[in-house]
């Protein structure tokens, strides 16, 4: 089998508020053996944020990171939806006007480096699906979660627009949390939240809007029966997490519910034990999910 | 082709709500509109729907397909069911607005919030004897806002207003850049420190869920953000809003990477005691755990504050970024 | 049931509507609007290419040249004073929807763009993209959300009229069902204006959205109202094969071809001066010739864009592009379209003069649904919205100068018994197995085989014998739907009724008149003839429910009529 390996963007929540992404991350990566680069000298996407006021700003330091890529050679990693979505607006827009890049481009020159379209950029959840396979994945569960039920949270940004994100040629990528859900062993949790918004962006600016939303998904998918969600993105994560007991109090609704980062899930299902992947570090308790765990398989079959 | 459809049905007359099923047969380049019609007028005559062009210029029959709201008229059965024939394709009115009966919803809110935002054009002084002269560019930029039919699909599907009925909500955002944007119109500033106010351009969560379900390319949030970035332009600050995003570009340009630990009191303002006081139980939660970078205490620009390696080259960056912006047209005529 | 009094009574709300509604408003009527769909679903929305502007700056020309143009493409059956205040006071109407806001393309100075349109010696049209017609109708919808207009103004919006109140000759409002609660009401006004579009729903297929039964011109029939120019129905010559939707003449004005199946541009057959542009009559008459004998593939013939570019394209007709791509499945930026002509537009209507009155009292009509007749045996592209907000706002201006002298004459509530009676009776029908849509569909395809391009008398006398068959299936169909609230089934039911109307006024016209002009094409009488035709057809439904032809004379100004070239 081909070797995996990536430039790798590890993004600023998980170097910042949740650290538990990154070590997941670098611990799961070395299981599967997909090799990470890590581009530690990139700088934000801007999150739309930056975008608001200087959209160029925020243009100019994504193709810098996707420069940086190029000249190790590689295809880019990143851990977060947000991340995914911005650089592939940006990625498109670049790629419309060239002109503009050449302008970015004569920017980047003063460090050496320069961007030409066409780069691979795919988050984690895409690299499992589309670059490992589910089915390797499959075969190196150590410990399948079996009798957990998990509902998926994408992030906005990993979706939509799906036009700039390869929905043409992978047009399954709205599906690829059930999947991988699923290739380890654990029942993914079907409810309306699982696409929507967590609220984070709105959590400075509109706090009770943010927690409510965070409220009401976590809420559903805990009636329907789910023992954590998933996901894909570290700042959901941060708002369905961190955010949780604000928004219990905000929504009167009962809920306490794991939310568990992708790399997370996975690492379990090989047989990590829950603190390396620092399932301790979280706001909300993972204890009752973990009471679901069982102990690995001896012998991993295939 | 075989077409299953299942329709969210509902009848103010009577108490039942539920779902009936239809198989038709139809052709093979049909849309979900054909097929209902065809469902109306030769299988059940009670189905209500509204529809009229059938090609996507009168906005009247969104609804929700497979969960996402859609033109009808525009939705191809063979895309929706990826030609899979035993795949039942689930209509149901759109979100957000009541249900009247079936698919029919009551657009009133919708409406109401159009009117919110002043939707005419405010010159100011005396109409010029011939057209007001403008750039094109500006023209071919409010004609794409334009295009909105006011088909409702993005107000649907809109997540912010699922928790806020009070959000002014995309279509009418949309609708309040179209004037704003416009060379010819003179109340800009006002209507920009109107739209800062709650309710308004800031209390979008930029999930883009309106611009994945506008059927006419309006992208209703980039026309937000556009907001945005005038009202920034224009010097509107003392909201939330305006503090977020100046304390994040100031993060980066300092430390080139995100300070999560100052973005709270940057926006909502430090001095915001009551605000930050809510904050205070969800801190100590996240230290506890490890979750608060201590590294990060000092706010962005402050000596000593964190950096990211090679900040020397970001700040570079940022200072030629600055030439990238482009110049404005010339908006005004001088007639 | 409500009894509901104004002073002037809008029924439609599309261009025509609107225009007369604000026009109305603004001269400080109480003013009310009733439209069957919320105002921004009218089918104003669907005019695309654009709106003449003659008058406007150096592009937009004299007036007298429009007005020439347009007087030529009706044939001569046009009449004159009218189509002089048409080109007259176009412009102006043209500039204030500009600085209502209508964002209409620019050239590099800041000055209208215009494009050409067929039919038309020069570009003379402006365009907002290939939206013109929503762009306007948006527009206007905007001025009557302005809070003065908004708060004095009553818009009905989904109410559906099922017919006019009259008092003798006098028209004194409308019964009206309220679609929401399926409650008939009385709204009754000093001065009532129709405006209610067209009705190319009784042809299948049409480019025609499914609201444009011809409700209103039925139902000034039905009141006593003479119409006139009903055998004149155009047909467009570039509309979707296969669903039968519009494609815009702009895409001929920006330089498209058309083709037939060995690639050749055909209308250098037939128009060797103006080509593609020819008028809509002309050239929908040689496309299917080409189509008769044997040059086109499968009825249909091709439009080529893919010389304009890219740019040109999404910039200029991005909404043609886009309903190809999703409803035909082709690029036309890299393939040729598949069209054929289609029925898309009635000249005729209610007969008004040239305020927008009928000859009955306090009825007016405006845009589509009327008849001035600024169009006569053929419309020239872009001037359907001019006819809408010229002739929409001098109805309403003649209308709040008319009713100064008018007292309100209260109405009974027995007014609305008539339709109730309808209605009950509709719903009362047992359903006998046949349904109101396959009656339609009948009818719809045997007008589009009998009463289209070609025309012969054996044709026409089959299809009036197949309408009085269908109508005895009509008066036994019942509906499905037995409720109140937003019972669709019903409505269709009763806008199948004016169809029938309308449809048998266009057939008995069309077998009257022994000549060819404009639209109107009899293969038995193949030329014009001016010195027997150069006159209309007039239907009035007489009081004892019989029904009188009559004449008028074309009324000619400057233009004596010639042998028609392009």
């Amino acid at each position: 089998m081909t070797d995996l390996k990536y430039a790798f963007w590890p993004g600023c929540v998980s170097k910042g508020a949740a650290p538990e992404l990154y070590v997941s991350t670098k611990r799961v990566a070395g299981m599967l053996g997909i090799e990470l680069v890590e581009l530690d000298q990139a700088a934000c996407t801007g999150a739309g944020v930056i975008q608001e006021q200087n959209p160029e700003l925020a243009d100019a330091l994504n193709a810098r990171t996707f420069a940086m890529a190029q000249q190790l050679g590689l295809p880019l990693m990143n851990i977060c939806s947000t991340c995914q979505g911005i650089e592939s607006m940006v990625q498109d827009k670049l790629a419309k006007k060239p002109a503009y890049l050449e302008k970015i481009n004569a920017i980047l020159a003063d460090e050496g480096l320069h961007y030409t379209p066409g780069l691979a950029i795919k988050n984690f959840l895409w690299i499992l699906v589309e670059d490992f396979g589910l089915d390797r994945l499959r075969s190196m569960v150590k410990r399948p979660l079996a009798g957990m039920r998990i509902g998926p949270f994408y992030g906005c940004y990993i979706l939509r627009p799906s036009e700039i994100l390869g929905k043409d040629e992978h047009p399954d990528r709205d599906k690829y949390l059930e999947m991988v859900i699923d290739a380890v062993g654990a029942t993914p949790v079907e409810y309306s939240g699982a696409k929507k918004c967590c609220g984070f962006p709105l959590l400075t600016i509109n706090r009770e809007n943010s927690l409510k939303q965070a409220g009401n998904h976590i809420h559903e998918a805990q009636d329907l029966g789910a023992d954590a969600l998933v996901s894909p993105c570290p700042l959901c994560h941060l708002n369905l997490d961190a955010q949780q007991p604000a928004a219990k109090a905000v929504t009167h609704y009962d809920i306490d519910l794991p939310i568990i980062h992708l790399p997370q899930m996975i690492g379990l299902a090989l047989g990590v034990e829950p603190k390396e992947l620092r399932l301790d570090r979280h706001v909300v308790s993972t204890k009752k999910l973990l009471a679901k765990l069982p102990a690995p398989a001896a012998v991993a079959v295939g | 082709m075989k077409v299953k459809l299942k329709v969210r049905r509902s009848d103010p007359e009577k108490a039942a709500v539920g779902y009936s099923q239809y198989t038709i047969d139809a052709p093979e380049h049909t849309t979900l509109l054909d097929a209902l019609i065809q469902v109306r007028e030769y299988e059940d005559g009670t189905l209500a729907l509204r529809c009229s062009c059938r090609s996507a210029i009168c906005g009247s029959c969104s609804m929700r397909v497979d969960g996402r709201a859609r033109l009808a008229c525009r939705a191809k059965i063979i895309a929706l069911t990826r030609g899979d024939e035993e795949h039942e394709v689930t209509v149901e009115p759109m979100g957000n607005m009541p249900v009247i009966k079936d698919l029919v919803v009551d657009m009133e809110s919708f409406w109401s919030k159009i009117r919110q935002v002043d939707p005419y054009l405010q010159p100011e002084g005396p109409e010029p004897e011939g057209e007001y002269r403008v750039p094109n560019e500006s023209m071919i930029d409010l004609t794409h806002t334009m295009n909105c039919i006011m088909c409702g699909a993005c107000v649907s599907d809109c997540t912010v207003l699922e928790v806020d009925k009070n959000f002014i909500a995309p279509a009418a955002l949309a609708k309040a850049y179209r004037f704003a944007a416009d060379p010819r119109d003179g109340h800009s500033h006002e209507r920009l420190e109107k739209l800062s106010e709650y309710s308004g351009i800031w209390d979008c969560t930029r999930c883009n869920m309106c611009v994945e379900v506008c059927p006419k390319g309006v992208a209703p949030m980039d026309r937000i953000l556009q907001l945005r970035e005038m009202a920034i332009e224009e010097k509107i600050s003392g909201n939330s809003g305006v503090r977020h995003t100046n304390i994040f570009t100031k993060s980066i340009t300092d430390g080139g990477r995100l300070n999560e630990v100052w973005m709270v009191p940057g926006s909502v303002g430090i001095f915001n005691i009551p605000r930050m006081m809510k904050e205070i139980p969800g801190a100590l939660r996240m230290l506890r755990v490890g979750k608060l970078p201590v590294g990060q205490a000092i706010p962005p620009g402050a000596p000593g504050s964190h950096k990211m390696k090679g900040m020397d080259r970001v700040r570079n960056l940022v200072r030629k970024a600055a030439t990238l912006k482009p110049s404005k047209p010339k908006v005004k005529s001088d007639d | 049931m409500a009894v509901y009094e104004h002073d002037v009574l809008v029924i439609g709300a599309g261009l025509a509507g609107m225009r007369a509604a604000l026009a109305a408003q603004h001269l400080g009527a109480d003013v009310a609007m009733v439209s069957k769909v919320h105002p921004v679903r009218s089918h104003s929305n669907a005019a695309q290419g654009g709106v003449n502007g003659p008058g406007i700056g150096e592009d937009g020309g004299p007036w007298e040249e429009h007005a020439y143009e347009t007087t030529k493409a009706s044939d001569y059956l046009g009449d004159q004073d009218a189509i002089e205040i048409l080109a007259q006071e176009g412009g102006r109407e043209v500039l204030q929807m500009e600085h209502w806001g209508v964002v209409f393309s620019r050239k590099a100075d800041g000055t209208l763009a215009t494009r050409r349109f067929g039919g038309m010696g020069k570009a003379r049209t402006f365009f907002v993209g290939a939206i013109t017609g929503q762009a306007m109708l948006h527009v206007l919808y905007e001025q009557l959300m302005r809070p003065s207009v908004y708060q004095a103004m009553r818009s009905y919006d989904e109410w559906f009229v099922t017919s006019l109140i009259m008092d003798g000759q006098q028209c004194r409002g409308c019964v009206a069902m309220n679609i929401r609660t399926g409650e008939l009401h009385a709204v009754t006004a000093k001065a009532t204006i129709i405006a209610t579009g067209g009705l190319g729903r009784m042809y299948e297929p049409s480019t025609n959205a499914l609201i444009c039964t011809g409700d209103g011109i039925a139902m000034a029939y039905r009141a006593g109202a003479p119409i006139m120019d009903m055998e004149m129905v155009q047909i467009h010559p570039t509309t979707l094969k296969g669903s039968g939707v519009l494609i815009t003449e702009g895409a001929r004005g920006e330089g498209g071809y058309l083709l037939n199946k060995d690639g050749d541009r055909f209308m250098e057959k037939y128009a060797p001066n103006l080509m593609e542009l020819a008028s809509r009559d002309v050239v929908s008459r040689a496309e299917q010739t080409e189509i008769d004998e044997g040059r086109g593939v499968d009825g249909s013939v091709f439009l080529d864009m893919r010389h304009l570019g890219e740019q040109v394209i999404k910039e200029k007709l991005e909404e043609i592009y886009e309903i190809a791509r999703d409803l035909v499945n082709v690029d036309i930026t890299k393939e040729l379209l598949p069209i054929r002509p289609g029925i898309h537009y009635a000249m005729g209507g209610i007969k008004t003069d040239s305020n927008g009155a009928t000859v009955l009292p306090g009825l007016y009509s405006a845009g589509e649904a009327a008849c001035v007749s600024v169009h006569g045996a053929n419309r020239v592209g872009a001037n359907s919205l001019l006819d809408t907000i010229v002739f929409g706002r001098r109805a309403a201006e003649h209308a709040v100068s008319w009713i100064k002298g008018q007292q309100f004459r209260p109405v009974p509530e027995s007014v609305v018994d008539r339709d109730r009676k309808m209605i009950c009776d509709i719903l009362e029908r047992p359903m006998n197995g046949d349904r109101v849509a396959k009656i339609r569909l009948d009818m719809g395809m045997t007008m589009n085989e009998n009463v289209g391009i070609w025309r012969t008398p054996d044709k026409l006398e089959q299809q009036m014998s197949l309408l009085t068959q269908l109508r005895a299936r009509y008066a036994k169909a019942g509906v499905e739907d037995k409720g109140k609230v937003f019972n669709t089934d019903l409505l269709f039911h009763i806008e199948l009724g004016f169809m029938f109307d309308c449809a048998e006024m266009t057939v008995t016209s069309a077998i009257e008149r022994k000549e060819s002009r404009g639209a109107h094409t009899r293969l038995d009488f193949p030329n014009r003839d001016d010195e027997n035709w150069l006159k209309h057809i007039m239907l009035t439904r007489q009081p004892d429910g019989s029904e009188k032809m009559s004449y008028l004379p074309v009324t000619i100004t400057q233009w004596q009529p010639q042998e028609r070239k392009y």
